[in-house]
């Protein structure tokens, strides 16, 4: 287990260090200087101002200094915003999107796992079918859709909710909802099916022979085993949820992180880019290897080998 | 065992000739397995209708070809834009050219002095081109990005899965960590990095496809493959010295077959929202070319005053994505040996 | 300056249009008991240190927050800030500035006259990296110490005791008292500067305010913040609103949901929402002394062609593009220099200027040129990209163009690229184009702002297009003419006729953006150049 971890572990950190490289060099490729201004000033300003950030050394001088100062916590910097360190910046905005895609990845295995075990055990009947249509048209419908709808008819003609902005609970809601239906389908029909193999298998057939209640049968065999490969979807939700929140708080102006890194790229925001990449690339390291090890511990089966997949 | 079987000597007398073979018969008749899995999905009403439907959209798509060119596409008319939907002889409001206004249904043909004969039958966008020929082009592109991820799924990722999980070992551990490596990169960082180097458009959403998409396929190809590996069939085809290509050609792949296919009908409807996705944050197709995401984008910025530039597209699109959502779980029940109860 | 989507600065000294957000009564009488105006933002506010900021919000909170020697009020009208009484030398290089006793910082300090020669000689040091350090060209010594040939102390600015101010310029500006009111030139005090390093305007809480506001709730990156009214400000009688709540939003649609809710007494809209809204009551459009225009690359042969160039501009039809593709309330572009900007003998240089053809539409016409001109190159077609930016505005005008141009002119095949901001600049500096579609807005109040753009020694005239008469007609004007209002007119107006009739560029439009404000929002002062808002008189009525 040891063994198995540290490996990971380096595995992970040569993936973030190579992120990194390429993120780096790609980056240099960008047309255009990071002052916001940079059509006003003559050559020798920018020609001073590149000396004062450090941009007229070599490059892969510049990329020394970004890992050791990266090494230290240190990632430099914001051009758009200016004199604000980019790991105050993360921090400041990393706040709302994180509460947001926690809260719709709970939303929807909640909401998921009920739809789904519910459709299991009514199976092929209306109630079945209903809830699969319903869980593929949330599939189907883009979240910035489904936000624009939201917005426009619960939060302005019902009034039910605040339009936009960032506060008290009730302003997560309709972003949570926007954000999380994607996932609430596909666990929906992950349980579903995973529930109705269950269902088939001889031990619950024994257990309803041995005159279980139905509710006991469900609750104790069925769904507990459907909910252990649910771990792996984990890994595919945070990529969802990080792209997902880009756009959801865009529309319900949440101060996030996602907007923030589009806006750094189209502002040649070296130091912001690298950051959010970064932030990004390791988030999601470190989910994927989190659920792996939950994966072994709550299912034995799986072999925490070091060349498992 | 009181009671005696009476047998008769005529019991013990040989069957006339030509009845013979008849007892040995099947019943039913020999299925392969395509024709196994084409019969269970023909039982799925829901899957079998998505099928149909996807088959008219792709025909119906890539057939506008051929009156949707590059000079319709560019062809603005601005004297006729944000024109609502109107059908002659449909008296329904929001399809006879009026649009609800304030609150009130105004006649939005007759208010910018359209000339009487002239309609939209899903009205117009901002610079007067018609809704119905941008969506026919939208899904067009929508599927050729659908039909690119595929591509990239049945060659990258078959064929990468199949090496790792042939050759095992160092080579698999290599490849392993590079597919690692690979999806530990949000795709929309591999997106943001593919426009630093090239232009917004195709090109760039292809090659962010191409870099990213493949690696699910990949990893369930390979697991597949180790399973494959270790069966008769194939030790017997090795210890006969079978060249590998040839193993993997004639054995492997027959027998991967529905994982390939199962796969293919998710990463589909992946790759389509992927596009709508790049779309809406503004980096994905660039006009006079359009898909169904730039469309729902525009759609979405108006939705107040012009529902219908959002709801069109919309509808197509969950259309597109339903079918294939439903034909792919036909399919996985079709070919899922587990479900063949 | 080259325009982008993030909404730059636009002129800073300029004539300008105000818009009183409604006419109505301007006594104070019909005010409303609760003063709170919630104002809506586009962009987050990335700084509030004076030397460092760059962009059109952050010069907005600025100015309603801090003060200068002036403060512009409506049409720009110099009016008193820090400075109470003001004279000038014979010859217009030296200024002497008296300074009021009672103006101080939030801190309680008093504003001094150090504290504008430690503000100023902060921003022009090239150690602080400013990127508006250019504005201070012509103020004595303060280009070398720009570019490090001489040390901050020379800068021209003294202090003589604690309420006299002495600048002494390199050269006459006749914009310079305009310059004052810029936030780039306002006071900064050395202790809170000190105090807070590196930290200085990156929140609220690390800045002193010396304005009619103090700015609070903002933390240096967040979406929402609130300028309460200062109590410290020397004239805090006159300062009517109690609080201005900003909100950002990112999407024209939130902000117009928001602002039918009530909850937003603006909002900034996008060019279909105006368009949809045009009727109504509240829309306010908002004028930006800029123009766009078409630049043509000319060192390719093709556009050489002055019959291709004006095929190519007599073929847009710039009033359905303005009505119908915008219709965000920007106009047709005059000529070049953007109407409204400056006038000499009540005349307005756009109309003198004016050059029919250059911003006419004339299918037949161009079609007859368009084949002259494919003629006299001795081709049969023409390929062409548009580069343009990939803001919803650059897109709708490059599919606008492509359609028109491809449509009238038999021949022409036109593909069109819309890039960030960034990219296009650094597209058009390198030459990379055949046509681009770029803006230009005015630095100050003078034709020259623009015309100085396409001599032929400028960097920034990308398409390289050259005419000698031109270069000499500028060079006259700053010259010889310098003295002779009149004559220096004529030249700038020569000059740009010259530019349009070659057909230089193509002018199309003249930008501006609408936006709804609620009618009992009342006095707020709008300039079309420099900074956009003053807060200073505004107030709700009931």
């Amino acid at each position: 287990m040891r063994k198995y971890l540290l490996k990971r572990v380096f595995y992970m950190i040569l993936t973030l260090f190579l992120v990194a490289s390429i993120t780096f060099f790609l980056m240099k490729l960008m047309p255009g200087t990071p002052y916001s201004n940079q059509e006003k000033m003559t050559p020798q300003q920018i020609q001073i101002m590149n000396e004062q950030y450090g941009l007229n050394k070599p490059i892969w001088m510049q990329y020394l200094i970004y890992l050791g100062g990266m090494l230290h916590g240190d990632l430099g910097t914001s051009f758009q915003f200016s004199n604000q360190p980019v790991s105050y910046l993360i921090s400041s905005r990393i706040g709302p999107s994180a509460q947001l895609g926690a809260q719709a990845m709970v939303f929807g295995l909640f909401f998921g796992i009920i739809v789904g075990s519910i459709a299991a055990i009514n199976r092929n009947t209306w109630i079945d079918t209903t809830s699969t249509v319903l869980s593929i048209i949330g599939k189907s419908v883009p979240n910035f859709v489904l936000a624009v709808l939201l917005q426009y008819y619960i939060a302005l003609k019902l009034g039910w909710f605040p339009i936009a902005d960032w506060g008290s609970f009730s302003y997560t809601v309709l972003p949570t909802i926007a954000l999380g239906v994607g996932p609430l389908a596909e666990t929906a029909r992950f349980i579903r099916t995973g529930m109705v193999d269950v269902m088939n298998s001889d031990y619950i057939e024994l257990a309803k022979a041995k005159g279980l209640s139905r509710y006991g049968v469900v609750y104790h065999h069925a769904l507990r085993n459907s909910l252990i490969p649910l771990v792996t979807l984990i890994g595919p939700y945070t990529v969802a949820l990080m792209t997902g929140s880009l756009v959801i708080e865009n529309i319900f102006s949440i101060p996030g992180i996602g907007e923030q890194f589009v806006k750094s790229i189209l502002t040649n925001d070296y130091p912001t880019i690298m950051g959010v990449t970064m932030l990004f690339s390791a988030g999601l390291v470190v989910v994927i290897l989190l659920t792996d090890i939950i994966y072994g511990i709550i299912d034995p089966r799986i072999r925490l080998s070091g060349n498992g997949d | 065992m009181e009671e005696k079987l009476k047998l008769s000597p005529d019991s013990f007398e040989a069957l006339p000739q030509a009845q013979e073979p008849d007892n040995e018969k099947i019943a039913a008749p020999s299925l392969t397995f395509v024709q196994d899995a084409w019969r269970r999905l023909k039982m799925n009403k829901g899957a079998l209708i998505s099928f149909w439907i996807i088959i008219l959209m792709m025909i119906v798509a890539f057939g506008s070809s051929f009156f949707i060119n590059h000079s319709t596409l560019v062809k603005s008319a601005p004297q006729y834009a944000n024109l609502p939907a109107k059908i002659p002889g449909v008296p329904i409001n929001g399809f006879n050219g009026k649009l609800k206004v304030a609150g009130q249904w105004v006649d939005e043909y007759k208010q910018n002095n359209v000339p009487t004969g002239k309609y939209f039958i899903l009205g117009t966008d901002n610079l007067g081109h018609s809704l119905a020929q941008r969506i026919l082009y939208g899904t067009k592109i929508s599927l050729i990005v659908a039909l690119v991820a595929t591509f990239f799924d049945l060659t990258i990722g078959v064929a990468y899965g199949i090496i790792s999980g042939w050759r095992g070992g160092r080579v698999d551990t290599v490849m392993q960590r590079i597919i690692e490596i690979i999806s530990s990169i949000p795709s929309l960082v591999i997106v943001v990095l593919m426009l630093i180097v090239l232009r917004p458009g195709m090109t760039s959403i292809i090659a962010a496809i191409a870099i990213s998409s493949w690696t699910t396929m990949a990893r369930m190809i390979r697991a597949e493959t180790l399973q494959l590996k270790s069966q008769e069939y194939v030790l017997a085809a090795r210890s006969l010295g079978e060249s590998p290509f040839k193993i993997a050609w004639k054995h492997l792949v027959p027998n991967l077959s529905s994982v390939i296919i199962i796969q293919t009908m998710y990463t589909i409807p992946t790759a389509i929202f992927f596009e709508a996705f790049l779309s809406f944050i503004g980096i994905g197709i660039s006009s006079p070319e359009t898909s169904l995401g730039v469309l729902l984008n525009d759609g979405q910025k108006n939705f107040q005053f012009l529902p219908y530039q959002m709801w069109y597209p919309a509808i197509v699109l969950c259309i597109l994505m339903i079918a294939f959502n439903l034909l792919g779980d036909g399919l996985r029940d079709a070919f899922d040996p587990k479900s063949r109860r | 300056m080259k325009l982008s989507k993030f909404a730059k600065l636009g002129a800073v000294v300029a004539l300008s249009a105000v818009f009183l957000a409604a006419c109505g009564s301007k006594s104070g009488s019909g005010q409303a008991s609760k003063q709170v105006l919630n104002w809506n933002e586009s962009a987050e506010l990335p700084s509030m240190d004076l030397s460092k900021a760059t962009d059109v919000v952050s010069f907005n909170a600025l100015n309603n927050t801090n003060e200068g020697l002036y403060r512009l009020g409506k049409d720009s009208k110099i009016e008193p800030g820090i400075a109470t009484k003001t004279s000038v030398s014979k010859d217009g290089k030296t200024y002497t500035f008296t300074l009021r006793k009672n103006a101080k910082w939030s801190n309680g300090d008093k504003v001094t006259a150090k504290d504008f020669v430690y503000g100023w000689q902060r921003t022009v040091d090239p150690k602080t990296a400013s990127q508006y350090a250019y504005l201070y060209s012509g103020i004595a010594n303060a280009d070398d110490i720009m570019n490090g040939k001489k040390s901050v102390s020379d800068l021209g600015i003294k202090a003589e005791g604690n309420y006299k101010l002495v600048v002494t310029l390199d050269k006459k500006l006749p914009y310079f008292k305009l310059l004052m009111g810029f936030p780039s030139f306002f006071p900064q005090s050395e202790k809170a500067v000190k105090e807070y390093g590196s930290k200085y305007g990156t929140a609220s809480k690390y800045m002193v305010y010396n304005g009619p506001f103090q700015l609070t709730k903002w933390t240096g990156s967040n979406l929402s913040w609130t300028l309460k009214k200062n109590n410290n400000y020397w004239d805090k009688k006159n300062v009517k609103l109690s609080a201005i709540n900003y909100t950002v939003t990112k999407s024209n649609s939130t902000a117009y949901n928001l602002y039918q809710s009530g909850k937003l007494d603006e909002a900034i809209l996008g060019s279909e929402q105006a368009k949809q809204l045009s009727n109504s009551k509240e829309l306010v459009v908002r004028k930006a002394a800029s123009t766009f225009y078409l630049q043509y690359n000319q060192t390719k042969k093709e556009f050489q062609n002055k019959n291709i160039r004006k095929a190519i501009s007599l073929v847009i039809n710039r009033q359905q593009f303005v009505k119908k593709v915008l219709g965000d309330g920007s106009t047709v572009a005059k000529g070049y220099v953007s109407a409204d900007l400056a006038k000499n003998n009540g005349k307005d240089f756009a109309d003198q200027a004016y050059v029919k053809d250059a911003v006419a539409n004339n299918t037949a016409e161009a079609k007859k040129l368009w084949q002259q001109g494919l003629k006299e190159l001795g081709v049969s077609s023409l390929n062409f990209e548009i580069l343009s930016d990939d803001t919803d505005k650059g897109k709708d005008t490059t599919e606008f163009l492509q359609s028109q141009i491809e449509e009238n002119l038999s021949g022409a095949k036109v593909s069109v690229a819309n890039v960030p901001f960034k990219t296009r600049l650094s597209r058009s500096e390198s030459g990379n184009f055949d046509v681009v579609v770029t803006g230009w807005g005015a630095d100050f109040a003078d034709p020259i702002s623009f015309l100085d753009l396409f001599t032929s020694d400028n960097s920034q005239n990308d398409g390289k297009w050259k005419n000698s008469e031109y270069d000499k007609l500028i060079e006259a004007s700053k010259t010889t003419d310098t003295g002779n209002t009149d004559k220096r007119w004529a030249d700038l107006v020569q000059a740009q006729k010259i530019l349009l009739n070659d057909q230089g560029i193509s002018p199309i439009y003249q930008q501006a953006t609408s936006t709804l404000v609620k009618s009992k929002v009342k006095d707020v002062i709008y300039n079309s150049a420099g900074v956009n808002y003053n807060f200073k008189d505004a107030y709700i009525a009931n």
